[in-house]
């Protein structure tokens, strides 16, 4: 069953002066059970109003959105014990102790003090959980709605940049985190900016820019598509380089000014070696060209980016 | 919902504004006692009657109720207005998405909290005249007609106090901020109220002001119309519920972003 499915969402906020911003231009999204989601895009592409109207927050101008099988917009109160949630920055009472206001939300659906002791020290806050609130740190008012989104030992979380405001280790922390629950069977759904991280964390991903899902599938699937295999060449001559690649048949530009990328199976990377050696190059590194999540991510969002523009 | 509503009120009493004013308070009643103890002349000479008789009571209820009711309206208005300023709505509709439980409960609280705490005011302050009283003044002429006058105006002012929160709370959540609210109260009562008494008297008798002093003190304030202490106390509440309910269904259909 997908945990997740949205249906042609879209939405329109309206001004008071009467402007409109579509936020969401008919983002379809299935996010299967188990495992992270990364949900990635640009500032402004939508992931914040897609968690929204998810949540039942916000209501869409046009479309659907179902969790755990139930329409959010009408039903969401009978699936919520099992959503953990965090919408942008978390906001808690400031004049409340981080446990106070914990115990205060778990009393909702009878979680006790003893699971709220736990998630604080779970999340690194046990020693300032008596704190108020306002006397915390930004770092730290994250790490208290990481926690309370924990807090109802959801098998869902929705979670909105998580990893804001957190130093590198508390964000190494957000991401065995994740990695942690999603091993466990839970279902991660988290929007974020930090490729790098997600590449490394989520099992899947989807793309949004300007209000449409413009990529999704698994990390490697994503990774791979619209890209034909390649391998990076190093030496000294660049140009003496192309010109011998060229003349024995392969595909070859220079990139980034100081490497040649070949177009070719990486596999088969013996016949560059030997193609450059038969003209008395010697190359200083080979290796596969690797996409990364920046690379294909910033490749579609300004493809995206240009198709709306004209 | 109980435990939304004992969350509510926890968060009221806990909240700044609520200790300042009973704080306040407080300290206004041990001075105002003082006062009228050390003024007090125990005896009843040529130069008339100089004693403080808690007979005034009645008269002192009615002189603090419109400091009362200001501030039970700020503290309805700045209890929803400070739950939107921090954001702290979405996280509560995040663990309680029926969003008209959530506000039953936030107005429960704030009226519960208000009513309260203005009886716990007007008997302190009962208490505190009662001493000066007893010690340098008089009780003569309090007998249980007059307790049951002066309880009734206590009464009537806690319930115009809870009136008065709930019209603050319901600005302050159609606002969704505590500032707007408080000019929307004082645009009403200073501008729209004057200019109603000065270009259309025939209205008066439908101001809220004019009805609150009806309500407390059963008479009117200024030129005069014929309504009971009853009916002017309905026609407050239905005011209250009218805009409760608007702001319900505000709250019901708009987004939170
Ligand atoms: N309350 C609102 N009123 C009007 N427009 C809004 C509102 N909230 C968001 N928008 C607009 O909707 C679009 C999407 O915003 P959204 O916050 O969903 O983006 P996002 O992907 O979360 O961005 P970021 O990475 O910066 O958090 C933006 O153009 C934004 O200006
Ligand atoms: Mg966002």
């Amino acid at each position: 069953m997908a945990v997740i499915e949205i249906e042609g969402l879209r939405k329109q906020y309206r001004q008071l002066r009467g402007e409109r911003t579509v936020a969401l231009d008919g983002l379809d999204l299935f996010v299967p059970e188990g495992g992270v989601f990364g949900f990635l895009g640009p500032n402004g592409a939508g992931k914040t109003t897609t968690i929204r109207c998810l949540l039942g927050l916000v209501r869409p101008t046009r479309g659907a959105c179902r969790l755990l099988g139930v329409d959010t917009g009408s039903d969401l109160s009978r699936v919520i014990r099992r959503v953990g949630t965090i919408v942008e920055t978390p906001a808690l009472y400031p004049r409340f102790s981080g446990r106070r206001n914990l115990e205060l939300l778990g009393r909702l659906h009878g979680i006790g003090p003893k699971a709220v002791g736990d998630v604080l020290e779970r999340v690194g806050l046990a020693e300032r959980a008596d704190h108020l609130v306002r006397t915390y740190s930004s770092g730290m008012r994250q790490r208290l709605g990481i926690g309370a989104a924990l807090l109802k030992d959801p098998e869902v979380l929705i979670l909105d940049e998580p990893a804001n405001g957190l130093d590198p280790a508390g964000i190494k922390e957000v991401r065995d985190l994740l990695r942690r629950l999603g091993d466990e069977g839970r279902t991660v759904f988290v929007s974020s900016h930090i490729l790098t991280e997600i590449q490394h964390t989520a099992d899947r991903v989807a793309i949004l820019s300007r209000g449409r899902s413009v990529a999704a599938g698994s990390v490697a699937q994503v990774l791979s598509a619209g890209r034909a295999q390649g391998v990076i060449v190093r030496l000294a001559d660049l140009t003496d380089g192309v010109t011998a690649l060229r003349s024995a048949g392969f595909e070859a530009v220079i990139s980034n000014h100081d490497d040649i990328r070949v177009t070719m199976p990486p596999a088969d990377a013996a016949r560059v070696t030997r193609a450059l050696a038969d003209q008395g190059l010697y190359l200083t590194e080979l290796r596969p060209d690797e996409a990364d999540l920046e690379t294909v991510f910033l490749e579609l969002t300004n493809e995206a980016g240009r198709g709306g523009a004209q | 919902m109980t435990a939304l509503l004992a969350a509510e009120i926890r968060r009221m009493t806990s909240r700044r504004l609520f200790r300042v004013v009973a704080a306040l308070t407080v300290l206004a009643i041990v001075i105002a006692s003082l006062i009228v103890a050390l003024r007090s002349r125990s005896t009843s000479g040529i130069a008339g009657d100089r004693r403080f008789h808690l007979t005034a009571l009645a008269v002192a209820l009615e002189g603090t109720s419109p400091v009362l009711i200001i501030a039970a309206w700020l503290l309805g208005a700045s209890f929803i207005g400070a739950d939107w300023h921090a954001g702290t709505v979405t996280t509560l509709l995040t663990w309680e998405p029926r969003r008209l439980r959530v506000m039953m409960a936030k107005l429960a609280g704030c009226l519960t909290v208000v009513f309260l705490l203005v009886i716990a005011v007007q008997i302190l302050l009962a208490g505190g005249l009662a001493l000066a009283a007893a010690v340098r003044g008089t009780t003569e002429g309090v007998d249980v007609a007059w307790m049951r006058h002066t309880a009734g105006i206590a009464l009537r002012v806690a319930v115009l106090s809870g009136v008065g929160s709930a019209i603050g709370f319901a600005i302050a959540s159609v606002a969704r901020n505590t500032a707007a609210a408080l000019g929307v109260g004082f645009g009403y009562t200073v501008i729209v109220e004057n200019l109603v008494r000065g270009l259309r008297p025939q209205w008066v008798p439908w101001l809220v002001g004019d009805n609150a002093v009806m309500f407390i003190s059963g008479q009117s304030a200024g030129p005069s119309f014929h309504r009971t202490i009853l009916q002017a106390g309905l026609l407050l509440v239905a005011y209250a519920v009218a805009l409760l309910i608007v702001s319900a269904a505000v709250f019901r259909a708009r987004d939170v972003t």
